[in-house]
């Protein structure tokens, strides 16, 4: 057998591979596409029979059985154009002249009982009618071949390489047509037209195989790096914070790897019980509204941007019943019952998977397109796989959000035992000398009854009761920090007179106050006492050099400042942005040495804040620090 | 017993040292040993402790652990260096007064808030062993 001969016998075993499949999908799945794409390959395999019959009977047929494998040809640049219209709209006026070309192709071969197909010999058709022919061929398979590249850069993965495909044959198959006049006008290069029209043949039937019948490997190849990317990605999702974020990114992936426009991802509602999907963009959300009208006893309805479907109604909702992938190419037949909801989405295939992890129904992965048939059995255990993977990331996230809700209750937890051994261990201090005092006391009664009361320990034990009862005061307020109760009656006080009483309770030198003239606002003079203290005590307390803390006073405007300033041992800078949480100690305190709960800064911001104003520190590590108050002076006022 | 005042025949020219940061508890406590007759001297915090120690040896200290400039580690830690063996009983308002009292090689522990009598209580021990 002749290379040329085998070039031959390949490309027609190729075609009727294609015809073998394309039949038996149309006998599965009995959709326009698939019966036009049967009928399209139907033609190609009677002409292939015809040159096989003339081959093996050896006779050039004549009269109308001549005629047929022309007519044959001619048909498949309409057969075409109708599979274009199938899955993308074709214009009508171009659809009836498609039709009139080929009624009139036919005639015209009939009338010349000819095959234009014939190898070496001219054809006697004339030459007008023979380019006319050519011409109408070619324009209708460029054309096929154009839309087909159109819609494939519209599509991804493997449906954009099979519509490749599909405009390479065709644009194969024109160009072989081409050759036929050329043939003819340059006789003596019949070797040279002989191997390019084999080779032409040969690779639409290759194009057209891909386009059409693609085997299972090619597919899964194709779709590898897509569902790569989707797996790679797909890692990194549980860590996103949010998961409508996470629900977004696995919905784009899935349309990405099975090369479709959209995917939605229905999650299970435990209290809604239904499936809950996003909605994207108000004109879908209105449209949905609109369906959810026409719809009698609508299973679905809309909340704001989400869209609600009961479990078991409709495709979507069947899929996480039944548990099982549901796909369909026409929903408006396989779903009679909802239909103006399929119009409202504009969806003419669509896929659905369920999301599940181990026993926990999730919620469904939903995948549409507006025109079939894009999808194919492969693509069946592709959206399973994806979902399966949605299902992964998802309760991934949920065990990742207990874990943090757990460590969140667990730091809560050990916040409050360190909180109230603190608690426990300031007030024993005072209880200490309390219980002592009360016990001398009344031993020296009982052993000397004659002896006058000891005043000196009676108001030591008054004193420390009274420090006692501070101690609680402040656990309580620092309950209250955050709430708007520390801040009581406002009244005019003078704050300088305020800072001198402060300061005076400290042996002279300690505290020193620097101030032009009586500053006076309206203010709750009992905490605002309490802040100056605080924060002198802090400056006494964290300044074992013994150098004085000195107080500043002084009006800005509208505002009123105050600042407490020591030569101390100052703060790092790192803790400075978290001084005044609660409980926090800075890290150059150490816990045995400076005793104390941690929570007289947070009482401090609260009170100023709670004033309309601000409280900040400036400090240098080893020479001291300063904390600096701003007060408006009116209540009301906020101070910037 | 004696009324609080000066040193009593029982210990001629040695006293408690009492060691703790809290005024308060620094007075109670000397005058609760005074009573019973003891001599009392009072520190602030282990530097002011360390001072009166090697100005004069106490025959017991009772110390208080947290305390600002030295604290009760530092001030065991420095008698130790300096090889001065007096007895220490550890006063702490902490849950872990026990292991505290063992980590600087006390003789014993009151932990606060403290009943009168144990605290006497375990200054006599002191004095017999």
């Amino acid at each position: 057998m002749s290379a040329d001969s085998l070039l031959q016998l390949l490309t027609q075993v190729i075609f009727i591979t294609v015809f073998g499949v394309v039949c038996a999908r149309a006998a599965r799945h009995r959709t326009r596409a698939n019966m036009d794409t049967a009928l399209l390959f139907l033609a190609f395999t009677l002409i292939i029979a015809q040159q096989w019959a003339s081959a093996v009977l050896r006779i050039t047929p004549a009269g109308i059985a001549g005629a047929m494998s022309g007519a044959f040809l001619m048909a498949l640049p309409y057969l075409l154009l109708r599979l274009v219209d199938d899955f993308a709209h074709v214009p009508r006026a171009l659809m009836w002249s498609a039709a009139a070309g080929l009624v009139l192709a036919v005639a015209a071969l009939v009338l010349y009982q000819l095959l234009p197909w014939s190898s070496g010999a001219p054809s006697p058709l004339p030459l007008p009618l023979l380019l006319a022919l050519v011409a109408y061929f070619v324009a209708l398979m460029v054309y096929a071949a154009a839309r087909y590249i159109t819609e494939a850069r519209r599509a991804s993965g493997v449906t954009r390489r099979r519509l490749q495909a599909v405009a390479a044959g065709s644009l194969l198959l024109g160009l072989l047509l081409v050759l036929a006049p050329l043939q003819m006008a340059v006789p003596r290069a019949a070797e040279l037209w002989q191997i390019a029209s084999r080779l032409l043949g040969l690779g639409a039937g290759l194009g057209y195989f891909i386009g059409f019948a693609p085997p299972a490997w090619l597919r899964r190849a194709w779709q590898e790096p897509e569902l790569r990317a989707f797996l790679g990605r797909a890692a990194a999702l549980p860590h996103l914070p949010d998961r409508s974020a996470i629900v977004e990114a696995l919905e784009r992936g899935a349309a990405g790897a099975l090369g479709v426009p959209g995917a939605t991802i229905g999650r299970w509602d435990e209290d809604e019980q239904a499936l809950r999907f996003q909605l994207r963009g108000p004109a879908l959300r209105e449209a949905l509204a609109r369906a959810q009208h026409l719809v009698s006893q609508a299973p679905f309805w809309v909340e704001g941007n989400r869209f609600l479907l009961k479990p078991g109604r409709m495709i979507a909702g069947r899929a996480f019943a039944q548990q099982q992938v549901v796909l369909t190419t026409n929903p408006k037949r396989d779903d009679p019952a909802h239909a103006p909801f399929y119009d409202a989405v504009q969806t003419r295939a669509l896929l659905a998977a369920p999301i599940t992890a181990g026993e926990r129904r999730l919620g469904v992965l939903v995948v549409y397109a507006p025109r079939a048939p894009v999808f194919a059995e492969e693509d069946l255990y592709l959206v399973k796989l994806l979902a399966d993977q949605a299902a992964v990331v998802l309760e991934s996230h949920a065990l990742i959000e207990a874990a943090a809700r757990a460590r969140a209750l667990e730091e809560a937890a050990r916040l409050k035992d360190d909180f109230l051994s603190a608690a426990a261990h300031d007030l024993k201090t005072p209880l200490t000398t309390l219980l002592a005092q009360a016990q001398l006391l009344a031993r020296k009664a009982e052993q000397m009854p004659e002896a006058p009361a000891d005043r000196a320990g009676i108001e030591r034990i008054i004193a420390e009761a009274r420090r006692m009862s501070a101690l609680v005061n402040e656990l309580l307020d620092a309950g209250r920090v955050g709430q708007t109760r520390l801040v009581g009656q406002r009244t005019p006080i003078d704050l300088v007179a305020l800072a001198t009483e402060v300061c005076a309770r400290w042996p002279p030198g300690r505290c020193v106050l620097v101030s032009a003239e009586p500053v006076v606002g309206e203010y709750d003079s009992h905490r605002i006492a309490q802040v100056l203290e605080h924060l002198v005590e802090n400056a006494v307390k964290y300044s074992p050099n013994g150098e004085p803390v000195t107080i500043r006073v002084w009006s800005e405007g509208d505002q009123v400042r105050l600042s407490v300033t020591d030569r101390g041992i100052g703060i790092p800078s790192s803790d400075l942005p978290h001084i005044f949480d609660r409980f926090y100690r800075a890290a150059n305190v150490d816990d045995r040495q400076f005793a104390g709960m941690g929570l007289g800064l947070s009482i401090c911001r609260s009170i100023v804040e709670q004033h309309g104003g601000r409280i900040w520190v400036a400090s240098t590590p080893g020479h001291g620090s300063t904390f600096h108050v701003v007060l408006p002076i009116k209540a009301g006022g906020g101070a910037v | 017993m004696n009324p609080a005042g000066a040193s009593s025949p029982r210990q001629p020219d040695s006293y408690v040292l009492v060691v703790d940061d809290d005024p308060a508890i620094l007075t109670t406590v000397s005058e609760i040993l005074q009573f019973e007759g003891y001599a009392v001297r009072t520190a602030t915090n282990g530097a002011e402790a360390l001072r009166l120690v090697e100005h004069a040896r106490p025959w017991a200290i009772l110390l208080d652990m947290r305390m600002p400039v030295m604290d009760g580690w530092g001030f065991a830690r420095a008698l130790r260096t300096r090889g001065i063996d007096v007895p220490i009983v550890v006063m702490t308002a902490a849950a872990d007064s026990r292991r505290w009292a063992e980590e600087i090689g006390a003789a014993g522990h009151v932990p606060k808030p403290f009943e009168l009598l144990d605290l006497v209580g375990a200054v006599e021990r002191l004095r017999a062993g």
